[in-house]
């Protein structure tokens, strides 16, 4: 599948995004809602193919968001889909690991530092704060109070 | 010079802490033990437990979690012993003063359990290997 092909490919979910930004030809940003974001990363880890590389948490403005990374080895094309999790009072996002184990720590690890839950998800423990670390307080969150 | 200081400085066996390093300066640590510089010819030996050792090799900033560590570690260690904080972060936490996860820096977490802790400084981002033979060298001489 060439690089036109995989733009028609992606065409297919278009109903399911709020937009689409293209970057540059080999970098794509699938924009969408929390609700639809389990939806999307499926169709394009087994609908395309395409590899998961890593995931990331950011506590943006008024929302929180997830970014998944993929690759299209065969264009290099990296394409990540951005979800927008508007609760900031109960951030919740679907778990991929039920189909992408390789989700598991990553999602561990941006629950552990923005408190972000990740439903369905098999194992949900901490994973890098210290044992003794408060339980609530998400060090990563822009709204935690200053230490010193 | 009693002799259990001059034990310590024939041939200090030196054990290597990880407390949160980002692993540049353990690299730089190793090399010390391969051919072009074996530290090994001056009696330095890496032992593998801390209850052996007569040195602490201790680099990276004092996490929240390691610092507990660090602290068990030197509570086994025989004394008496030199605590040689390896690296700008072990010396003074360096760009991660202030993290959320720091409780460093190395001198502090040891001071807290023995006020009278000898500590040496080998600064550096990662230090060069000729820089902590220097930084032992000095260390023991002022024994």
């Amino acid at each position: 599948m060439n690089q036109q092909e995989l733009d028609k490919k992606l065409s297919e979910v278009k109903n399911k995004l709020t937009g689409i930004e293209r970057k540059s030809d080999k970098r794509i940003y699938l924009l969408c809602e929390v609700q639809n974001s389990y939806a999307i990363n499926k169709f394009l880890f087994e609908g395309v193919g395409c590899r998961f590389v890593i995931a990331t948490g950011i506590d943006s403005d008024n929302c929180f968001e997830v970014l998944y990374h993929y690759s299209y080895d065969e264009t290099g094309c990296v394409i990540t889909i951005k979800a927008f999790i508007r609760d900031r009072k109960q951030p919740a996002i679907e778990s991929l690991t039920p189909f992408l184990p390789a989700a598991e720590w990553i999602e561990r690890e941006i629950h552990d530092v923005l408190g972000i839950d990740f439903k369905n998800h098999p194992n949900l423990r901490r994973l890098i704060l210290a044992d003794d670390w408060p339980a609530g307080v998400y060090p990563l969150r822009k709204d935690l109070p200053k230490a010193n | 010079m009693n002799w259990k200081v001059w034990s310590l400085k024939k041939s200090p066996w030196v054990f290597h802490v990880n407390a949160g390093a980002c692993n540049n300066c353990d690299i730089e640590v190793v090399d010390l033990l391969t051919p072009k510089f074996d530290v090994e010819r001056f009696g330095i030996k890496l032992v593998g437990s801390p209850r052996h050792a007569d040195a602490l090799l201790v680099t990276g900033v004092g996490t929240r979690q390691a610092a507990k560590r660090l602290q068990e570690v030197y509570r086994q260690t025989p004394k008496p012993c030199v605590v040689f904080a390896i690296g700008a972060c072990a010396c003074g936490t360096g760009i991660f003063s202030n993290g959320y996860h720091v409780v460093g820096p190395v001198d502090k977490i040891i001071k807290e359990v023995d006020p009278n802790a000898i500590i040496a400084y080998v600064p550096g981002c990662p230090p060069k290997p000729e820089a902590m033979i220097s930084g032992v060298v000095k260390a023991l001489s002022a024994l």
